[in-house]
């Protein structure tokens, strides 16, 4: 296996690592708040899970982008490539946003997302708004996700 | 993660704040005919919410959702220092003190009392380790309830003071503020009412950043026009004015300003300031519901009600 290969790995190993455990995190803490309302009043389970659900695509993300980026390199469904050091620190490099952000966001989104729990458990007939103030989290991840798809398939192998 | 403690527990007080009394069903209760309309209105509110009919049930819940939270003793110092007035006083009477205590309380109310009597201060808390010991000689020395009484207050003031500054929060730092202040003012004024002697009056009053002891001390000396404008040259020239109406408007005064900073706290998603706020708004619920109970057994006019009446956290 080329030092490139092994860069590459390991940005895929980041993408998938990190947005999950930001993911984990996210879901975590909103899951926490949810029970705490639904501990109150089961009634209002549906509308928190939506809200558990949103920091829960970072990890989703992550792992799309190591799956991409293996079958790009040969590992998935073809013979693995002999990637130059350059090669192999370009996919790392690619990895990174998604990575970097899928980890901050999810964090990020699981606050807003249990603020919005909040919301629900005051206010059901605004659940809506806690769901829109945490999908807005959502779009730096979406555009993480975006760079990182388009320099993955841009490298040239 | 910092700043997100206490997720579960702020959700779910979040949740039975729903369950607290609004606006149109105080109007309600007012408009009751009596004791057992009122306990009907009452019933079907409050079917399926969380316990609120006492405030050891809600520190039990509270308990419940965030049993690691220190920072929410500090509501109970008051508590803790009445329960300790009362384990002493019973100690020279020679009563019982458990009908005098009040719930919840950080202390093990079965053992004050045997604590005082065997002098094991180290017992105690650490906020009222001293305050016992020397409230314990003055009473035994002096026999003078009042005396021990106004060092007790005065000592409460201070440990609130001290956690609250501990836990670096503004809520908490302004609660004890409040909650010092007013009981400042209620002092200065019967001290001065009451031609306190100056060492009794420095005794009683604690002095915070806001009306500070020396000059609230000096004001009482120099008689009821001096207090006056010494607290309207404050920033509670219209707590002081209220006072000189009726002690009731003052006592609801200084209920509502502690209200209104719990309506702030509430605001947050995390941390232990709106599981405060939800305790402080459970116990203006309650001591709504009293003074409605007692009107209401003694006939009161509407607007003697309505005018006693403590703002609502809804």
């Amino acid at each position: 296996m080329t030092n490139g290969m092994v860069f590459a790995l390991i940005g895929a190993a980041l993408a998938a690592l990190m947005a999950g455990i930001g993911s984990a995190k996210g879901v975590g803490l909103v899951g926490e708040a949810a029970a705490g309302v639904v501990s109150v009043d089961p009634s209002k389970f549906s509308k928190v899970l939506i809200l558990q659900l949103l920091p829960g695509t970072q990890g989703l993300y992550g792992l799309l982008t190591a799956i991409i980026l293996l079958s790009r390199v040969g590992v998935i469904g073809g013979t693995p490539a002999e990637l130059t050091t350059a090669q192999g620190l370009a996919f790392l490099a690619a990895a990174c946003p998604i990575a970097i952000v899928g980890l901050i966001s999810a964090i990020f989104q699981g606050k807003t997302a249990a603020a919005g729990v909040g919301i629900t458990a005051k206010k059901p007939e605004h659940n809506g708004k806690g769901i829109i103030m945490a999908a807005m989290v959502e779009t730096y991840a979406i555009l993480a996700l975006l760079i990182s798809i388009l320099m993955i398939y841009n490298i040239a192998v | 993660m910092g700043g997100t403690k206490y997720a579960k527990a702020v959700a779910a007080i979040k949740a039975m704040e729903n369950f607290f009394l609004t606006h149109s069903d105080i109007e309600q209760l007012i408009n009751a005919s009596g004791k057992a309309e009122m306990n009907s209105i009452l019933a079907s509110k409050k079917s399926g919410g969380a316990e609120t009919d006492s405030l050891e049930s809600v520190w039990n819940t509270l308990m419940d959702y965030a049993p690691e939270c220190q920072e929410l003793k500090i509501l109970l110092y008051k508590n803790d220092f009445h329960n300790l007035k009362a384990a002493l006083k019973s100690m020279i009477s020679g009563r019982e003190p458990d009908k005098y205590y009040i719930k919840p309380s950080n202390l093990n109310l079965e053992s004050l009392k045997e604590i005082l009597s065997s002098k094991e201060y180290e017992r105690l808390p650490e906020y009222m380790r001293k305050t016992a010991e020397e409230a314990y000689k003055l009473i035994t020395k002096t026999l003078d309830g009042q005396l021990a009484d106004s060092l007790i207050d005065c000592d409460t003031l201070k440990a609130l003071q001290t956690a609250a500054e501990k836990t670096k929060s503004s809520f908490m730092i302004e609660y004890a503020l409040l909650n010092t202040v007013c009981a400042d003012i209620k002092t200065a004024y019967r001290c001065c009412k009451m031609k306190k002697s100056m060492s009794f009056t420095e005794t009683a009053l604690c002095g915070s950043r806001e009306l500070e002891k020396d000059g609230l001390v000096r004001a009482v000396m120099g008689g009821m026009e001096t207090l006056t404008s010494f607290l309207e040259n404050s920033s509670y020239g219209d707590a002081a004015r209220l006072l000189e109406k009726s002690t009731a408007q003052f006592e609801k005064w200084c209920d509502d300003v502690i209200t209104e900073l719990a309506e702030q706290a509430r605001m947050q998603s995390f941390g232990f300031e709106p599981l405060a706020a939800y305790y402080i708004a459970a116990e203006a619920e309650i001591k709504n519901l009293r003074i409605l109970s007692v009107c209401k057994e003694f006939g009161a006019d509407r607007e003697t009600v309505t005018e006693r009446m403590r703002k609502l956290y809804v």
